[in-house]
């Protein structure tokens, strides 16, 4: 457990040093495959809190990551063309202030896992599985059939949303603000994992039975995980639509559940740090192997298939071992 | 005539054309260990996931320190007082043998929903586990993950986990089975000392334990109980004999 906590601090310090020295030497690509790998890796720990910590299998976080981003879509639209998004029950404009946006995207990601909470976690199992997968694609299709938002084409917003004193167009000042959130989500996500109410809903992935028979209410706990884990996963959404400046239906499908949830698996369940190296690893063999053939997905599945026979507790597990070994 | 703590008037269940507790009616006074023994099938632990509420029961009504608990769901009946071990050990495997005893105070304290406070730091709730886990002498187990106690250490455990929520009434499924004479000895004195403050049905195979704890003792057989008596009265009854003690005792 020490030897992950050096090897976790490595990872902060790589966060902060590819970047920087990517704007020294003036490639601002890697800059942003870096952010990329920051925004990911919040989704997964979003969905790692769910999955990884209370053994809820949600294949429908893709959910949380597209309403995340179309609403930061759709709020700086708005704002662009000053039209207004309601004009009744009352006047809302849109915004391309970040300050203004996030707690939307917060609040919106929150009740829609609420929402789907709600319905979803009285079922178990399988069943969990395929209605959090029906939510999604539910989204995902409603958002290709709504012309006013580009429909299947997506939506362009040009201009990065604002942060007061910050110019966000910088590649290098975006990415501090990307970095600033992932911190934010570690800590939390830390504090709770260690709290009393982490350890419920740890609790409940190993004997949820056992759990119900010393007075605790599981479904609210789970609830308010799943809510809580909706929430940074919308949040990621949000800061991926700034990232591209563009938001399309294809972050609402099921693919897109599928490939955070292999963040989490190739990272490590039930680790802080996994799903971040999970995206950091994705992303690399994004770019390696992409560059040879279109379909790199086919040796990322073959990694998998390596890694859940032979590793199972994903890439941080490996370096763990190795790391005792060499002790 | 003693107070009834617990009063459970024709409870049965059916599945399909198989009575599995067949109007069955027992009470638990105050101050009481009542032991249910009866062969293996006969409803003994379907009885008491009835009482706890993990099986809906078909008909019949379950009285709580004269409140009506029978349209309670499990986690209700757990919140107000009805503590439980099962059957075979159920804990928390890859938690130490203190962190399961932790999670069995949260409810009880009010900690559960308490979100960003390290649990490591409340050092009246681990102050609190280690006086239980000192009664059920596992403390010098405290941080093994309880994956890795022997099965008489779990069965401890178990009973840990019941004791901590500090309830009106104990449901005990089997918790002496397996477990060496020391063991057995130190759980018959472990309830004798409990059962003042929290009265104990217990279902228990092992009848030197059941006849040197129990107050009352019923026997229940196809779903029936078939008798309810002292210790003495249920060694000499003849049906009880011939359906389960069998004449040796």
């Amino acid at each position: 457990m020490i030897i992950e906590k050096i090897f976790n601090k490595w990872i902060l310090f790589f966060l902060f040093t590819i970047p920087v020295l990517g704007f020294v030497f003036e490639e601002p690509y890697y800059i942003t495959l870096t952010t990329k790998v920051v925004i990911l890796g919040i989704a997964g720990i979003g969905l790692n809190l769910a999955l990884g910590y209370c053994g809820l299998i949600s294949f429908g976080h893709a959910a949380f990551f597209g309403l995340g981003g179309y609403v930061t879509g759709i709020l700086s639209f708005h704002a662009l063309n000053s039209e207004l998004i309601f004009s009744w029950p009352f006047v809302t404009s849109g915004s391309s202030d970040m300050l203004v946006i996030w707690p939307i995207v917060i609040l919106s990601s929150a009740f829609l896992a609420l929402i789907i909470g709600l319905l979803s976690l009285r079922t178990t199992g399988v069943y969990f599985i395929m209605i959090t997968l029906a939510f999604a694609q539910m989204l995902y299709f409603f958002a290709i059939s709504w012309p006013n938002y580009g429909g299947e084409d997506g939506l362009s917003i040009y201009m990065r949303n604002s942060l007061p004193m910050v110019n966000t167009m910088d590649p290098l000042s975006f990415y501090f603000i990307c970095l600033f959130w992932l911190l934010i989500v570690i800590f939390i996500s830390a504090m709770l994992i260690n709290s009393s109410f982490g350890m419920a809903f740890q609790a409940i992935k190993q004997n949820e039975e056992r759990v119900k028979s010393v007075g605790i209410e599981t479904f609210k706990v789970k609830l308010l995980v799943f809510v809580i884990s909706g929430t940074i996963t919308g949040l990621a959404g949000s800061l991926y639509t700034d990232l591209n400046r563009f938001i399309s239906p294809s972050v609402l499908n099921w693919q897109m559940s599928g490939e955070i949830m292999i963040f989490v698996i190739l990272g490590g369940i039930a680790r802080l740090y996994g799903p971040l190296v999970g995206a950091a690893f994705f992303i690399v063999l994004e770019q390696t192997l992409g560059s040879y053939t279109e379909n790199w997905q086919f040796w990322l599945g073959l990694i998998l298939i390596l890694e859940i026979l032979y590793v199972r507790t994903g890439i941080l597990s490996l370096f763990e071992k190795k790391l005792k070994y060499e002790k | 005539m003693k107070n009834k703590i617990l009063n459970i008037k024709n409870l049965s269940k059916t599945y399909g054309a198989f009575k599995v507790t067949d109007e069955i009616t027992i009470d638990l006074h105050f101050d009481e260990i009542h032991a249910l023994i009866g062969p293996n099938g006969a409803g003994k632990s379907t009885l008491i996931k009835q009482i706890v509420g993990s099986v809906k029961h078909d008909i019949g009504s379950i009285i709580l320190d004269q409140e009506d608990i029978t349209d309670l769901t499990d986690v209700e009946r757990a919140k107000i007082g009805i503590s439980r071990t099962f059957q075979v050990s159920s804990i928390i495997p890859q938690f130490s043998a203190i962190d399961n005893i932790v999670l069995s105070l949260l409810d009880k304290s009010n900690k559960t929903f308490q979100l960003l406070k390290s649990i490591r730091n409340n050092k009246e709730l681990y102050s609190n586990a280690k006086k239980i886990l000192k009664e059920i002498e596992l403390l010098e187990k405290r941080d093994i993950s309880a994956s890795d106690l022997s099965h008489g250490d779990r069965r401890k455990l178990e009973v840990g986990l019941a004791l901590a929520m500090d309830p009106k009434v104990f449901l005990f499924d089997e918790p002496m089975a397996g477990l060496d004479e020391n063991g057995t000895n130190m759980m018959i004195n472990l309830f004798k000392k409990i059962k003042s403050n929290s009265p104990i049905l217990l279902i228990e195979h092992d009848m030197d334990a059941v006849f040197a704890l129990a107050d009352r003792v019923s026997v229940i057989n196809y779903g029936k109980i078939v008798a309810t008596g002292s210790v003495d009265e249920i060694r000499r009854n003849e049906l009880v004999r011939d359906v389960y003690l069998g004449y040796e005792i």
